[in-house]
């Protein structure tokens, strides 16, 4: 087929438009990054833009040096990995029975799960049953609220569906029973979802921000995103273990980008060989949805 | 009939098993809650509880309706719902028409990595590449500059608030939001344009009789779900992008009951202020939806 000279212009205008538009998605951490590993004087003059000046990992040094943030990230990583598996017990087990005919309150709950979805409780009455099941300044806040999301259970339920009901059966007269139906047969045919859904309750997880904001006051169970808001707001906290600050290479602005980056990096690592899962899941989603 | 549930239970018992710990959650963290919306009617008190405490009808919704405070926040949280609608919501459409028109693959790999990233990362690392993009010696700073312009510290402008949280949300959720729509592109039978390449159709033309218009449903859906959210900004996006000087554009309904409700214990009152976001909330879906039925077959029930 013959493009015509509009018609390639066109498909030019739109392909310019999006790099454009990716490089404008990645300016500002670009920027970031370059005020991290810049000097004080060179960002105190203005001259940092898009590439470090005066190149030095002084910030780094710095933030990787301290111990808080590091006892953060592994609280927060521990969490998200314990709290990730859990979720993904806890809704296949939901989701199996949700998944068979025969199990008779199923519809019932379904039902229930869609008003879960649609009825958002308000927040405080929200904050004050979560209180009274005693997960005030209690680390388990950072977990147990999230092992179970309505809509990461209705795409296992969907995905379990699909299952052929001749294979169970044979697997029946055998004289398999659910538990190792679901554990030995299922499971191990669903890796495709289970993983989809690991990375979203991963990130919820990893990314958390107003449960402990809401729920933990002992600073010892800050985790990390917590943590790095405090770096942003508070000065005292991040100068807190700098000397004085006549002669130091950092500053204020370039140790919140450190920290800033600090917490991007485990993301920017894994997101490429877990970007199909995220896609896949959306759609899974969206199907649904 | 008694036999029949016993005969139920005999075989079927470690399904009811498997489904105790997910009914346990939903009732603790989901409906537990949501029966205690009854507060906004009481007075609560924490020794009494959800159930003991006594009623006072609808006086803290008195008491909200006349507060100044209150017509701020909703006022502020109405109009940064619309700027969300209106302006936000078509984006992902718009860039998945575009992106779907780029025929070099690994180029289109590329560019939906770049636009996708920004998704995955919290409010507070997002708040917190802002304010060190908009800091005084920040790059939109440093870009002013370059045109004589006065250094500002935008975040910490009010006037700057509602452009800064429309333009995160678009480079956060923007790129993602395209997924679900290339998803329904990508189901489009390939046959179509075919034929409307015989036909000469150009690609523009393509877009608009045949993309678009299987799209449309799609994207009915999901402003239906929009509009249910409407109140529903997102507590950590506006929290995290939120300073004291910009309170007055930017405190909305979320802020505000954290404030009250949680920091300051205002328990009943915070309730109904929750409330009634949800029931206006409610009130929007099913009058969006009775409408687009009416319209077209798109709705959500």
């Amino acid at each position: 087929m013959l493009a015509s000279k509009s018609e390639k212009t066109f498909g030019a205008v739109i392909t310019g438009l999006l790099i454009l538009f990716s490089i404008v998605a990645l300016i500002p951490l670009l920027s970031v990054i370059s005020t991290s590993l810049s000097s004080k004087s060179a960002v105190d003059m203005n001259l940092v833009t898009l590439w470090p000046k005066q190149f030095t990992f002084d910030s780094w040094k710095y933030i990787v040096d301290r111990p808080d943030l590091w006892k953060s990230f592994f609280l927060t990583l521990s969490t998200t990995l314990i709290g990730t598996i859990l979720a993904l017990l806890m809704t296949a087990l939901f989701a199996y029975p949700l998944s068979k005919p025969e199990f008779r309150w199923g519809s019932v709950i379904m039902m229930a799960v869609v008003v879960a979805m649609i009825f958002k409780a308000p927040i405080v009455p929200y904050f004050l049953t979560v209180r009274g099941i005693g997960l005030y300044d209690n680390p388990l806040v950072l977990i147990v609220p999230h092992i179970l999301n309505p809509f990461n259970l209705i795409i296992m339920r969907t995905f379990f569906k699909q299952f052929s009901k001749e294979l169970e059966e044979a697997a029946f007269l055998e004289g398999c029973g659910y538990f190792r139906m679901l554990f030995q047969f299922v499971l191990p045919l669903s890796k495709a979802v289970l993983a989809t859904l690991a990375l979203f309750y991963g990130v919820v997880l990893w990314n958390q921000f107003q449960h402990p904001l809401f729920f933990l006051q002992d600073t010892n169970w800050f985790p990390l995103q917590i943590k790095i808001r405090q770096f942003i707001t508070d000065d005292s906290v991040i100068m807190s273990g700098a000397a004085s600050t006549a002669q130091l290479n950092y500053n204020e602005r370039t140790l919140r980008a450190a920290t800033v980056i600090f917490a991007i990096v485990p993301i920017v690592v894994v997101y490429p060989f877990l970007q199909k899962y995220f896609v896949k899941g959306a759609m899974i989603g969206s199907v649904k949805g | 009939m008694k036999s029949i549930a016993s005969h139920q239970m005999k075989v079927y018992w470690p399904l009811y098993v498997m489904a105790i710990p997910g009914m346990i959650f939903l009732i603790v963290f989901k409906f537990i809650p949501l029966a205690g919306a009854v507060i906004a009617f009481k007075d609560y008190s924490v020794f009494r509880g959800f159930i003991d405490s006594p009623w006072v009808g609808f006086k803290h919704f008195e008491t909200l309706l006349q507060h100044p405070d209150f017509l701020r926040v909703f006022s502020n949280t109405l109009l940064l719902g619309l700027f969300k609608l209106t302006i936000v919501f078509p984006v992902p459409v718009l860039l998945a028409l575009m992106i779907n028109e780029i025929r070099k693959s690994a180029l289109k790999k590329g560019i939906q990595t770049a636009l996708y990233i920004p998704h995955f990362l919290s409010w507070v690392i997002v708040g917190g590449i802002l304010f060190d993009f908009f800091s005084l010696s920040g790059m939109f700073n440093i870009i002013l500059g370059w045109f004589g312009a006065e250094p500002v510290l935008a975040m910490q402008e009010s006037a700057y608030f509602r452009p800064i949280y429309v333009l995160a949300s678009i480079w956060k959720d923007a790129g993602w939001g395209t997924v679900v729509y290339m998803a329904a592109i990508s189901a489009i039978d390939p046959q179509l344009y075919e034929s409307a390449m015989i036909d000469g159709a150009s690609r523009f033309r393509q877009i608009r009789h045949i993309t678009f218009p299987i799209l449309l449903p799609t994207v009915l859906v999901l402003f239906l779900l929009d509009i249910g959210n409407f109140l529903d900004l997102g507590f950590d996006q506006v929290y995290n992008l939120l300073t004291p000087m910009t309170y007055n554009v930017g405190d909305i309904l979320d802020t505000y009951v954290f404030r009250t409700g949680i920091q300051q214990g205002q328990y009943s009152f915070a309730t109904a202020v929750g409330l009634f976001q949800s029931v206006i909330g409610f009130i929007m879906v099913y009058t969006f939806n009775k409408l687009s039925n009416k319209v077209s077959d798109g709705g959500l029930w």
